[in-house]
């Protein structure tokens, strides 16, 4: 049973001079679920490929199923049942998923004529392998991110597939999917089907795997049985030195002599949220979490003017302000920044310099109106090196550099405009481990410099460790609102799948008094 | 069922076109004659076939503006040729026209799928290259009724089977009909039932998932343009056989017109999605409105406004349709 399906042996590759991947071994035995983890740019995708075939090893050998081969094509690594889920799923959007699952089958056949029939036949018969039921006749593009994945691992097995390689599966899904299809990986387990896990996000890899294989900078660092692992040596391993992790701490005695900074009063927008209600001070960082779907974006982008209200308040410094546009949000004093930094947060194809002062161009005009480029670049200087920007050149497009420094970028784009509460909306989302801590060592300096902060997150352990407060919502309600001093991690866990309820805070307008 | 029926854009199409006909009728009975549906359907039997090409390379995620300069040039060719060579055969005249509908088709999928340059800028580049050509090496002389080989003559005024009103006039329904059936269903055929055809959806919807699929995006791309090629050449002679009258600088500046009645007809400039009876739809509406303006008493001049009117309210239809979507997405049951 336990016999070796896939082994790379020393494996290298090296693109254009750079060592991607230096004598990597890795082995998949049958019906393993086995976890391939590093940073970004560690080697991950590199093995994958190197497995699928997709390109060649420059050194070392790769044995499926006791065939060795020295150079693998696609199409044998198909045949010998090795299948990849991009990221990107690969799906036809336009087309029924049906056919979605059906046409690789087709293709392989070779066939020119089509028989619909046999395509709805192929579908139905695949879903039911793994008990799933999906309308096959609905098209791909209207489905759920968690039905297309469905749909795109249901495709990989028509083939006779031995190996599944999952890249980054979990990416765009909610919790609630994200146990389905861990359900759907156990069971290829028990028909003999292996997994090859790919993910940076520890909590799931020391979940769903048998074995965790770790890379860092194109190199095997280990492997490990996942019981030998616990989170903290699989980060150190991941990132080869020791994440400091110091809670935050709000100065509560001399921020509750001020003024509240924010207050949120009633706050409902029919379909959003219901009845919200937040008070935020200066210095705090104040988490937001809850499920997908549970109303904290919705919540956050109604403060910044982006999805208006049916009724309540906001007030800043305790007087009501009306919020129309993210313009007035701006003026202020306010800033967002959003889940989505690729198409709300950042201008992609112009340069790190121009996404920086963007929000503040008015501010840096000469007397003619035109942009005065010695202010521009003294600010831009700054601005890059408070926040580290790591760039040869601050004239290059945003879009080449790393996801960690395109969200400083996005920070130091609002850092500029001088904020005094400033939201943010999923600060760390596809972020490396190491960038994540500096990130949240800048978000906690920016708080010690009084400006009140809103943490929107789904990882628990994220709001908890950097905020002092929790608010969590449930189905666009605040159902809780706790101290992170005397809660734990576990507790607020349960709260957010609404397992519990600890305190039953109905009031929540005054909580630092 | 009915669900589905209403989501589809065919069926506001439809229902339009419906709406607009009883509009027509109240101003002018004489507009629901069987006798003016065969009328619209002759003269509209032209552009559905370009609308059919249109379609095809919509489907594939491209586009084709250089198809009117196909038709033309196939067309024009066909009779210098049949002029010159004396043997007056309609079936001649198909063959011929359509080779050259295909060879200038295959030039601009060798172009697209070898070299991988974009659509738009490739046919709007051959578009030109192609009817430059055709007047200055072939000519600009016109060719009359007199003039034009009998085949083409008869083509134009054979009529499947004829009526005769109770006045005594005849009418019929003209031959044509079996050309544009017969791209139907062919179209239809290998669009529906073929791996080739599939394969024009898939690339349409995503090209690098196609690759991975492994569909030949090359062999795919390259039967895309010179089927449409093929098309045009038969639409040429459908063309020249209408008018009776064929100059060489006819049809060119239409290419915006059929693009828009098959955008109306539901297909999506981004590719893989689109039927041919939306796109039939869209071209039967814009002929519909070509012949039947007199009708109301309003000037062929208020076409183009008419055309942009429904284009921008069908458009904003679907648009709007997207928008409800992501919102369901994002909110949850109260």
């Amino acid at each position: 049973m336990k016999e070796e399906l896939v082994i790379a042996k020393n494996v290298c590759k090296s693109f254009a001079g750079v060592q991607a991947l230096d004598n990597v071994s890795i082995s998949i035995k049958k019906g393993q679920i086995h976890s391939l983890v590093g940073e970004n740019g560690s080697g991950k995708s590199t093995l994958i490929k190197l497995i699928a075939g997709v390109i060649p090893v420059d050194e070392g050998e790769i044995i499926i199923s006791g065939h060795s081969y020295r150079h693998l094509s696609a199409i044998n690594s198909i045949r010998e049942g090795i299948q990849v889920i991009y990221q990107d799923l690969s799906l036809f959007p336009r087309l029924t998923v049906a056919e979605n699952i059906s046409l690789n089958q087709i293709i392989e056949k070779g066939k020119k004529i089509i028989s619909w029939k046999e395509i709805k036949k192929i579908a139905k018969m695949e879903l039911s392998k793994i008990h799933v039921n999906l309308d096959i006749d609905e098209l791909v593009e209207n489905l759920s991110m968690a039905n297309k994945q469905i749909v795109a691992i249901v495709r990989a097995l028509t083939q006779d597939t031995k190996l599944i390689i999952m890249d980054e599966p979990t990416a765009s899904l909610t919790k609630k999917e994200i146990v389905s299809l861990y359900l759907i990986i156990r069971s290829l387990k028990k028909k003999g089907i292996s997994t090859l896990f790919i993910s940076h996000k520890i909590s799931e890899v020391l979940e769903i795997s048998e074995r965790i294989t770790i890379l860092r900078d194109g190199k095997k660092v280990g492997e490990y049985a996942t019981d030998e692992l616990d989170a903290d040596t699989l980060i150190f391993h991941m990132t080869g030195k020791k994440i400091d992790k110091t809670p935050f701490e709000y100065n509560e005695e001399k921020h509750n002599k001020e003024k509240v900074l924010l207050e949120i009063r009633n706050l409902t927008k029919k379909g959003n949220y219901e009845n919200i209600n937040l008070t935020l001070r200066k210095g705090e960082i104040l988490g937001l979490t809850g499920l997908l779907g549970s109303g904290r974006t919705e919540v956050a982008l109604s403060v910044f003017g982006l999805n208006k209200p049916d009724s309540g308040k906001i007030l800043i410094d305790e007087e009501i302000v009306k919020i129309k546009s993210p313009k007035d949000a701006v003026n202020l004093g306010i800033s967002y920044l959003p889940e989505d930094r690729y198409s709300q947060g950042l201008f992609l194809h112009q340069s790190i310099g121009d996404n920086i002062i963007v929000t503040i161009i008015k501010e840096i005009l000469n007397k003619l109106g035109f942009i005065d480029n010695i202010k521009k670049s003294k600010i831009i200087k700054k601005w890059s090196e408070k926040l580290k920007i790591r760039t040869p050149s601050l004239t290059a497009n945003v879009e080449t550099l790393s996801g960690g420094n395109q969200q400083r970028v996005v920070l130091a784009k609002w850092l500029v405009t001088n904020p005094k509460i400033f939201i943010l909306d999923g600060p760390t989302i596809a972020i490396d481990i190491a960038s994540k801590a500096d990130i949240h060592k800048m978000i906690i300096k920016l708080a010690n410099q009084d400006i009140g902060i809103i943490m929107i997150s789904d990882e628990i352990s994220e709001v908890f460790l950097n905020c002092n407060r929790i608010a969590i919502m449930r189905d666009g309600k605040i159902v809780d609102l706790v101290d992170t001093k005397i809660t734990t991690e576990d507790e607020i866990f349960k709260i957010v799948n609404g397992k519990t309820k600890k305190n039953h805070i109905q009031n929540t307008n005054i909580i630092h008094k | 069922m009915f669900d589905k029926i209403l989501k589809r854009n065919e069926t506001y199409l439809l229902l339009i076109i419906i709406l607009y006909s009883i509009v027509v009728t109240c101003s002018n009975k004489s507009f629901m004659s069987l006798e003016n549906l065969f009328d619209t359907l002759r003269s509209g039997t032209g552009m559905m076939i370009l609308g059919i090409g249109v379609l095809v390379a919509l489907l594939s995620g491209g586009i084709d503006v250089s198809f009117t300069a196909i038709a033309i040039s196939s067309g024009y060719i066909a009779v210098r040729t049949i002029m010159v060579i004396g043997i007056d055969n309609l079936f001649l005249a198909f063959v011929i026209s359509c080779s050259i509908g295909v060879f200038l088709g295959a030039i601009n999928g060798i172009i697209i799928s070898y070299f991988k340059l974009p659509t738009l800028i490739t046919t709007l580049g051959t578009l030109n290259l192609f009817h430059g050509l055709l007047l200055t090496i072939i000519g600009t002389k016109s060719v009359n009724a007199a003039q034009m080989p009998k085949c083409f003559i008869k083509f134009g005024s054979a009529k499947l089977f004829t009526i005769t009103t109770a006045s005594g006039t005849t009418y019929g329904l003209s031959v044509f009909v079996i050309p544009l059936i017969v791209v139907i269903v062919l179209t239809w055929f290998i669009l529906k039932y073929t791996m080739l055809g599939r394969g024009i959806y898939a690339i349409g919807n995503n090209m690098e998932s196609a690759v991975r699929a492994g569909i030949n995006v090359i062999k795919t791309q390259l039967f895309v343009y010179c089927y449409i090629g093929f098309l045009n050449g038969i639409m040429g002679v459908v063309f020249v056989s209408e008018v009776r009258w064929v100059n060489p600088v006819y049809l060119v500046g239409t290419e915006l017109t059929v693009i828009a009645a098959v955008v109306i007809g539901g297909a999506k400039l981004t590719g893989g999605s689109g039927t041919i009876f939306g796109a039939l739809l869209g071209v039967g509406f814009i002929t519909l409105l070509n012949s039947t303006l007199v009708f109301l008493g309003l000037s062929s001049s208020w076409m183009d406004f008419f055309i942009g009117f429904v284009m921008i309210i069908s458009i904003g239809i679907n648009s709007y349709r997207s928008i409800l979507k992501d919102r369901r997405i994002l909110s949850f049951k109260l």
